[in-house]
């Protein structure tokens, strides 16, 4: 196991989750814009309609800022976080994925050099060609979404994989399709409220209130697409996922869709009343607090798709807290639950102190402090006042009364549905359950 | 438990889909972009400071047009990091992941100062673009330049403590003898190392300056004086900068293991020898540096790449030493997935000369004049796009057919 990061109170999950809200707004952003952008300059060439032109312009100013630096780096982001929460995790994705990544990358290039081109050469050289740039970057952005959902999509359904190892066989799986179906039609959803923005700031209004309808056009289809798409993707979960996140299996989860599905309804209307209907409602004021309404429901929508893997991180191969589920044998990979059953998972530490002696009870306690984080931490608070999960509320409710009881309830813990079981041997049991022990709320 | 056997260990389970050295090319060849793209950017945000301080008008000019040289610069190093990133953590994984997660609020951190640094690029750019030449602020400047650096400081330390495993248990676990998990750690800071860097920024972007006056000499708009201004300070720079960043360099090689014998190391000689030649023909430019400035770019380009084969070099010797190799990595090979990549790789190359055409044929026509380009060019960019998309489609279908997962 590599070092441990341990947030206090939210666990570093939450850190990897604020980033990868944060994300999704400009990259779809980025994938769906110039869809509509590249059609609006169309049509200001074709019908020689030079005042669109200044939308062209202003929107793609805003996708280059917005999107390349806080697309961009917020992407690099997620890595970076999810990289220190979980490293293993990403490492068995890379390994599995790189030639997938690194053909998203050859993407990203063309992107970033076709954006800034078609933005600097814009009136600088002929239309044709200049929407051809725009096209070039639509396709790219586009693709770089193909790539990056099937990773995704593998993550929740891993399919064929897990029997042949092979990179497609993972990569176009049983939740592949809607989910690519659905991201496109939400992309242009997305790229709707901001075209809605701009041209609400256009000067001349006129053109800014027929292009706030056209977006809005574009912005209804993409909605309603979205979700048909959005249940396709529903049913085409697993079972154990559909378990989880519709039958209840995780409370939360369900008030997770249901919050997307209010914020969705949200900004659907607002597509209605403030484009459609009556264009001069859509200022800035308006876009901000759709914007925000738009920031939740993808939290809560991305959220619902994270929660549901569980207790994986990567479908049926590997346990959220980094542990190797179950045999690969096309890669020649075994599962780690046994190996640590008998060997013991503390004594498999190399981060650990030698002079620490499990005999005594002060060496329990740091041991089982340290076992608890590595096989609880990424989805489980420590602290008295933790926000994520907080064990010592948790184990609280099950009212145990000696760390015996925990000892025993660790043999059980992998009988839930959303829990890794433990791996360890006897005297890690008895580490973790006396650490356990001393921290429960009274 | 060993060392040795940790790092072995952590080797990840699912071996690599190809042949460690093709990643290995590929990690150098991709880290010499980014490296360069970085010193490009940081070497434009220090000039660009220091032409301000000189208070001419074509100081200021330059300092405006280094301004937009940042911003797009840093996106674009940005993008080129993405690939060594990526790399590194396939081949080199133990070192990696042990580095990045015991520091993991610096490397969290790092984000947010780039973030920083990347606005304050925009606002020194945005925030001068229109305004009068003799009122150019600097302020923005000076905060990107600083998180700059913070930035390259941060990531200097993830590489060096990669360097030095045999001291990890150490730094974490301390002298009371608990495992630390707050992710703090900060070590093995080498200022040879980080100044060979950093004054090298300075080199790419005087001979960046020299290649600007090359590319807008033919340009009527142009006043020719500032042309050359700016390509006589960037000779200066560059050829002046060398020396310095050569000193450095030496300073880092001496605080390199005598074990390693990395003074005897070949792409180490050949690269110290290529410094040399290039500082020397860069010194001959100093008359007419725009006529000279292809040749020292592809000099100084060349020799930054075989310092980058010389840096992994480096990083073999530091690994070996405790019995890594990239090459006990087991292999399960991939060929659809690696084909898709290289296929992918040379398409895009292609496509790129579409955008790359279009930028070089508009920046060359005076201001006001509208290019036309062979329209076929932009169409077959487009056209492999569609191509590829068609490809991988009909190849999901098919894999999706095939295993029953679409209905
Ligand atoms: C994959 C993430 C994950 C891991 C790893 C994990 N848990 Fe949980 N655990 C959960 C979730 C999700 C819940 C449900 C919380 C809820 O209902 O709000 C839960 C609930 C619990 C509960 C409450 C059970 C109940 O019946 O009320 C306890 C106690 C608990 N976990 C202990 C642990 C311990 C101890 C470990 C480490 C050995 C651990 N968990 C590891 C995800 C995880």
């Amino acid at each position: 196991m590599y070092p441990f990061w341990e947030v206090p109170f939210f666990t570093s999950g939450i850190v990897i989750a604020l980033i990868a809200t944060f994300h999704i707004l400009p990259c779809h952003l980025a994938t769906g814009a110039f869809w509509f952008l590249v059609y609006v300059e169309r049509k200001a060439v074709q019908e020689g309609r030079r005042e669109l032109m200044e939308f062209v312009k202003r929107y793609s100013m805003l996708i280059l800022i917005f999107c390349f630096v806080i697309g961009s780096l917020s992407g690099v982001g997620i890595w970076y976080a999810a990289t220190v929460a979980s490293p293993r995790g990403i490492s068995g994705l890379i390994h599995n994925y790189v030639w997938g990544w690194a053909t998203e990358w050859v993407f990203f290039v063309i992107e970033i050099a076709s954006i800034y081109v078609y933005y600097y050469t814009l009136g600088k050289i002929d239309d044709k060609s200049h929407l051809m740039l725009g096209w070039l970057y639509a396709w790219a952005a586009w693709i770089s979404m193909i790539i990056i959902t099937g990773i995704l999509a593998f993550m929740l359904s891993s399919g064929k994989w897990i029997e042949t190892g092979g990179f497609f066989d993972g990569f176009f799986n049983q939740t592949y399709w809607p989910q690519l179906l659905t991201r496109t039609a939400f992309m242009f959803g997305i790229a709707g409220v901001y075209a809605i923005i701009v041209a609400s700031r256009l000067k001349n209004r006129a053109v800014g209130h027929e292009l706030i309808r056209t977006a809005s056009i574009w912005g209804i289809a993409g909605m309603i697409g979205g979700a048909l798409f959005g249940l396709w993707y529903l049913f085409s979960m697993p079972e154990h996922a559909k378990e989880l996140g519709l039958q209840g299996g995780l409370p939360y989860l369900k008030h997770m869709l249901w919050a997307a599905g209010v914020c969705y309804a949200v900004v659907l209307a607002w597509f209605f009343l403030c484009g459609l209907v009556r264009p001069k409602l859509a200022g800035p004021v308006s876009a901000i607090f759709i914007l925000f309404i738009l920031f939740l429901g993808i939290g809560a929508g991305e959220g619902f798709r994270e929660g549901v893997r569980r207790p994986y991180i990567i479908d049926q191969y590997m346990y959220s807290n980094q542990i190797i589920a179950h045999d690969l044998p096309a890669k020649g990979v075994v599962s780690e639950i046994e190996k640590y059953q008998e060997a013991g998972f503390w004594n498999s530490l190399y981060f650990r102190p030698e002079n620490c002696d499990l005999e005594t009870k002060s060496g329990r306690m740091q041991a089982g402090r340290l076992i608890a984080l590595y096989q609880c931490g990424n989805c489980h608070a420590l602290d008295r006042f933790g926000k994520m999960r907080p064990l010592p509320t948790l184990l609280q409710n099950i009212a145990p009364e000696s760390p015996e009881d925990i000892a025993d309830f660790m043999d059980a813990l992998g009988d839930y549905p959303f829990m890794p079981p433990f791996a360890g041997d006897d005297k890690d049991k008895a580490a973790i359950a006396e650490y356990l022990f001393s921290i429960i709320r009274r | 438990m060993e060392l040795q056997t940790y790092l072995n260990n952590m080797m990840d389970p699912a071996g690599l889909p190809f042949y460690p050295l093709v990643f290995q090319v590929l990690l150098v060849l991709t880290f010499a972009l980014h490296i360069t793209m970085i010193n490009l950017v940081l070497g434009s945000t220090f000039v660009a400071i220091w032409e301000v301080g000189k208070k001419t008008t074509y100081s200021l000019r330059l300092a405006k047009a280094l301004g937009r040289v940042i911003t797009v610069g840093l996106s674009i190093a940005i993008v080129l990091g993405v690939a060594p990133l990526l790399f590194v953590q396939v081949i080199y994984d133990p070192y990696w992941y042990t580095a990045t997660t015991m520091s993991a609020f610096w490397a969290m951190l790092f984000l947010l100062v780039v973030t920083v640094a990347f606005y304050a690029a925009y606002g020194f750019y945005l925030g001068n673009r229109q305004a009068d030449t003799d009122t150019v602020s600097v302020r923005w400047a000076w905060i990107s330049l600083l998180m700059l650096l913070v930035a390259g400081l941060f990531i200097h330390m993830l590489t060096m403590e990669q360097l030095e495993p045999q001291m990890w248990k150490k730094w974490l676990i301390g002298q009371h003898g608990v495992v630390s998990v707050a992710g703090g750690e900060f070590h093995g800071i080498s200022l040879g190392r980080l100044l060979h860097f950093f004054i090298g920024s300075l080199a790419v972007t005087g001979v960046f300056m020299m290649l600007y006056h090359w590319y807008f000499r033919d340009r009527a708009d142009y006043d020719p004086g500032y042309l050359e201004y700016v390509s006589k300070t960037g000779v200066k720079l560059a050829f002046w900068s060398l020396f310095p960043a050569i000193g450095a360099g030496f300073w880092w090689l001496g605080t390199v293991p005598d074990g390693f014998h990395f003074a005897s190391n070949p792409f180490f000689l050949a690269g110290a020898i290529m410094g040399v030649c290039t500082t020397a023909y860069i010194g001959t430019a100093s008359e007419k540096p725009a006529e000279k400035a292809i040749f020292s770019a592809l000099a100084l380009f060349v020799t930054i790449f075989i310092m980058c084969c010389a840096r992994e070099g480096l990083r073999m010797d530091y690994t070996g030493a405790h019995g890594y190799s990239i090459f006990n990595y087991r292999v399960n090979p991939d060929w659809p997935s690696t084909i898709l990549f290289f296929a992918t790789f040379l398409a895009g190359l292609y496509v790129l000369c579409f955008p790359a055409i279009a930028a070089f044929k508009a920046g060359k026509a005076p201001k006001g004049q509208v290019v036309s380009l062979d329209p076929s060019l932009g169409k077959t960019a487009v056209g492999v796009m569609v191509a590829w998309f068609a490809v991988v489609a009909a190849l999901g279908l098919f894999v999706s057919l095939k295993n029953g997962v679409l209905f």
